[in-house]
């Protein structure tokens, strides 16, 4: 009986740990995308409005200018 | 800016606003430099930087705070990402180094 009992509890803690490991793994889902460019890479080119319906094109710069670029999350907002 | 502007560098914000957005978004805040429209979100895949976040319960992608130095020749010199991101201190420093040639 007692060692029915243990039996239980391992499978239940077995239990646990297999849905804590799930939880933790769901929330590192939770989906951060981290670059995979680092220093030293090309940056990828790309072609984009500005805020006056310009057209920005990154190579335009190569050669001239070195080029910070700011990613924020949404206008109007503290990001 | 002005040390930016000094080591020959140009700064682009970058978001998934529309131009007319983020046209209102500069004069409120009064930056000098443009804002770019990413609203197909291409560029944020092209860098790997689409972040998910849940307002509501439902999920946007939009993009993580990241801040690129790129050189005169292309290439990446900096990365930062997040909370470390929104200090320009040390984009300033990496450009302030880069040869001006």
């Amino acid at each position: 009986m007692r060692s029915l009992h243990l039996k239980s509890m391992i499978v239940g803690a077995a239990l646990a740990g297999c849905l804590a490991a799930g939880a933790i793994r769901a929330q590192e889902d939770v989906k951060v995308t981290h670059t995979s460019l680092k220093a030293g890479d090309m940056a990828p080119d790309f072609t984009l409005l500005d805020n006056q319906w310009k057209q920005i094109h990154l190579s335009d710069y190569r050669g001239k200018k070195n080029v910070v670029l700011a990613f924020y999350v949404l206008a109007f907002t503290e990001g | 800016m002005a040390k930016l502007e000094a080591s020959d560098a140009v700064v682009f914000g970058i978001s998934i606003d529309s131009p007319a957005a983020n046209n209102a978004f500069a004069q409120k805040i009064g930056v000098t430099f443009p804002l770019l429209s990413d609203m197909n979100r291409k560029v944020l895949k092209q860098y790997g930087i689409l972040k998910m976040y849940n307002v509501q319960k439902e999920e946007y992608d939009w993009a993580q705070r990241t801040t690129f130095v790129i050189d005169k020749k292309g290439v990446i010199q900096s990365v930062e990402e997040e909370a470390s991101a929104i200090n320009p201190n040390n984009a300033v420093a990496v450009c302030t180094k880069l040869p001006k040639k």
